[in-house]
């Protein structure tokens, strides 16, 4: 019993905590996904799209959307400038990253929308898997 | 004995804490990780990436320092036998996975499953030691 009580303890000042940390926390994540989220289906549809790859630059040499251009935040600063180069207000751009899991796109999004206030930028549902599963796109061979 | 137990205690308080800090610097790097064993819906993920760090950081302070150690060594328990299930469907199911044990970002598909496997297994048997020379020593 004693060590159910010490197990329950330590288990509800970890609840406080992640509490406190969801509201004060600058990395927090949120619970929803965010509204900007795009299916690959409504993607197809739109025109004009800017399509910016996320992923790491490792992964943009080995396959990448056609005429996607690479912006990631590990070479933030020295990507932008080819982003803003090709990049139009009235295009939507559509961020995507490795799968559906990966939260590269919907940062590198949110980055954009806060730092240029981009509001027409969305983040591409299941991400480079579902472009290679509909057949958008190919992988390169190793 | 009941050195070996502490030394034990300590390690293993050392690692939880260790794994609970590279996890929350950067709970979103967290959240994505868990994603990628794609077991859980996005509110649990959401919720475990908020709620693990802070729990490994108590059961890794409590196992260090013997505070509310005996309900700080069976979250222990049961903790790495969560991961290591998770490590094992995820292996099983040859995912590409990122480990997200210490906040890293390395992939399956280059760490490979067998290492963190192996010292979630490590752990286990050190805390298996340590609860067995206290309940000797009673």
């Amino acid at each position: 019993m004693k060590s159910f009580l010490e197990a329950l303890a330590l288990v509800l000042v970890a609840a406080c905590c992640s509490v406190v940390a969801y509201f004060a926390h600058p990395k927090a994540p949120s619970f929803s996904m965010d509204a900007f989220s795009i299916s690959l289906e409504a993607a197809q549809e739109a025109e004009g799209v800017l399509w910016v790859d996320a992923r790491t630059d490792e992964d943009f040499e080995r396959g990448r959307l056609e005429g996607a251009i690479l912006l990631n935040e590990e070479r933030w600063e020295e990507l932008l400038t080819g982003f803003l180069d090709v990049w139009s207000p009235d295009s939507p751009t559509i961020v995507y990253c490795s799968s559906q899991s990966c939260l590269r796109s919907h940062e590198v999004a949110e980055r954009l929308r806060e730092e240029l206030g981009i509001e027409t930028i969305y983040s591409l549902e299941g991400g480079w898997e579902s472009l290679i599963e509909a057949g958008l796109a190919e992988e390169a061979a190793q | 004995m009941r050195i070996i137990a502490w030394t034990l205690y300590v390690v293993l308080g050392g690692v939880f804490v260790w794994a609970g800090i590279a996890k929350l610097l950067d709970p979103s790097a967290f959240l994505s990780s868990i994603l990628t064993y794609e077991i859980f819906p996005r509110f649990m993920a959401v919720a475990a990436a908020l709620f693990v760090p802070y729990l490994e950081l108590c059961v890794g302070f409590s196992l260090a320092t013997g505070a509310l150690r005996r309900g700080g060594r069976w979250l222990a328990i049961g903790m790495t036998l969560v991961f290591t299930t998770l490590l094992i469907q995820a292996a099983a199911r040859g995912l590409d996975a990122d480990c997200g044990c210490f906040g890293s970002q390395s992939y399956a598909s280059e760490a490979g499953y067998t290492w963190p496997i192996a010292r979630d297994i490590l752990m286990l048997a050190g805390l298996a030691v340590a609860v067995a020379i206290e309940k000797r020593k009673k």
